[in-house]
């Protein structure tokens, strides 16, 4: 199933990146998967919808998070990755602090960005914090950093349904999940040249509904 | 091809007294970009690391228009101590050990999720504005250095369409 859905992710980039070269002008509503849900969406439809999960992991505080009742009603942008990383995982907290500047103030309040690590030995609160704080600068919504053991790693990936992270967090999965204020995810994102305005749609699709 | 020279030279020196530049690369003599039968490297930049991250990556397009292939060995990078190439493989990024393959009359892209050059180690800070010299070393065009602007975090990658291998500045 999760490699169904990985098959159809990396379409999905396929197109989008074909779409991303052609030159238009304004991306059409998501094409990517037709039949697959995707339909008012940028990014890759998920069918069928994810719930929001339910795990409790530490904050940068070190104070616990309820990630299911914390974020519950409220769009979520949920992100695994490590900070030794300079590749997608900055490129995509960049793109989705970007994204959030081009939403309405009201909705980018409202909005989580929580973002876990994959790398349960390096990435300390303090280390998670000041990562964080790059991509912040005049955000208006609650970037949430979380880090916890191995185990709660894993349980909290399989309870997202992204394939596991392996070789010490830095082989992850590059999926961006979105949940909505119903607490389903209906779309996630792959890493993409026009990832910041597929995000700003996406949202704002989501928070309408 | 000569102010061409003095150019890099100058700005070997000016980075290096920045601190940016610790083993400054020579600025070799190279063919021009996108002539038949050439390896050519373009659209060369580097993203800004996000502290405390001390590692970041370097992208570039790399063209083959010679009717052999050939193969990007290693790349060095006079911003950090260790450079890295990194390849997507089955969903993951991996260090590309023996390099990477520049087909005959193809290219091969470095971008994000796609590949990059990961350096590590980094001498100094490096912030939007600065540039990287980076020597892609080619098994059978020998070295072609580069010089990779720096962008900031979210910033997009620049388009424009200058080659960047030195020797083509005109």
């Amino acid at each position: 199933m999760n490699r169904c859905r990985a098959v159809l992710l990396i379409l999905a980039l396929v197109v989008l990146a074909g779409c991303a070269s052609s030159g238009t002008a304004k991306p059409k509503p998501s094409e990517l998967n037709p039949g697959q849900g995707s339909g008012p969406y940028q990014g890759a439809g998920l069918t069928p919808a994810q719930p929001r999960p339910s795990f409790t992991l530490t904050d940068t505080a070190g104070k616990p998070f309820p990630f299911g009742t914390t974020t519950a009603g409220h769009p979520t942008l949920l992100y695994f990755g490590y900070t030794h990383c300079p590749d997608v995982c900055p490129a995509t907290m960049a793109d989705i602090s970007i994204a959030l500047k081009r939403v309405p103030a009201a909705l980018a309040a409202k909005t989580y960005v929580v973002f876990i690590t994959t790398d349960v030995k390096r990435d300390s609160g303090p280390v998670i914090a000041q990562w964080l704080a790059n991509f912040t600068d005049g955000a208006k919504a609650h970037f949430v950093g979380l880090r916890g053991t191995q185990d709660q790693i894993d349980a909290a990936q399989a309870a997202a349904h992204v394939s596991l992270a392996s070789d010490e967090g830095q082989t992850h999965s590059s999926e961006l999940l979105l949940y909505g204020p119903d607490d389903y995810a209906r779309v996630a994102f792959l890493q993409s040249t026009t990832l910041q305005k597929q995000i700003a749609h996406d949202l704002q699709v989501v928070a309408a509904a | 091809m000569r102010w061409a020279a003095v150019a890099g030279g100058v700005a070997a020196v000016v980075l290096g007294s920045a601190g940016l530049v610790r083993a400054a690369i020579p600025q070799h003599e190279s063919t021009g970009s996108g002539a038949p039968g050439t390896i050519s490297v373009s659209g060369a930049y580097v993203r800004a690391p996000a502290p405390p991250t001390d590692a970041a990556a370097a992208y570039f397009t790399v063209y083959n228009t010679t009717g052999q292939d050939d193969r990007l060995t290693q790349v060095v990078s006079g911003a950090g101590a260790t450079s890295t190439l990194h390849v997507e493989s089955g969903g993951s990024m991996v260090a590309a050990a023996n390099g990477l393959v520049i087909p005959a009359h193809g290219s091969v892209v470095l971008s994000t999720g796609k590949g990059h050059v990961m350096i590590e180690h980094l001498f100094d800070k490096l912030t939007a504005g600065q540039t990287v010299n980076l020597e892609l070393d080619f098994r059978t065009a020998g070295p072609i250095d580069v010089v990779a602007p720096v962008i900031a975090l979210g910033a997009p990658a620049p388009t424009g369409t200058a080659p960047s291998s030195s020797g083509a500045h005109s």
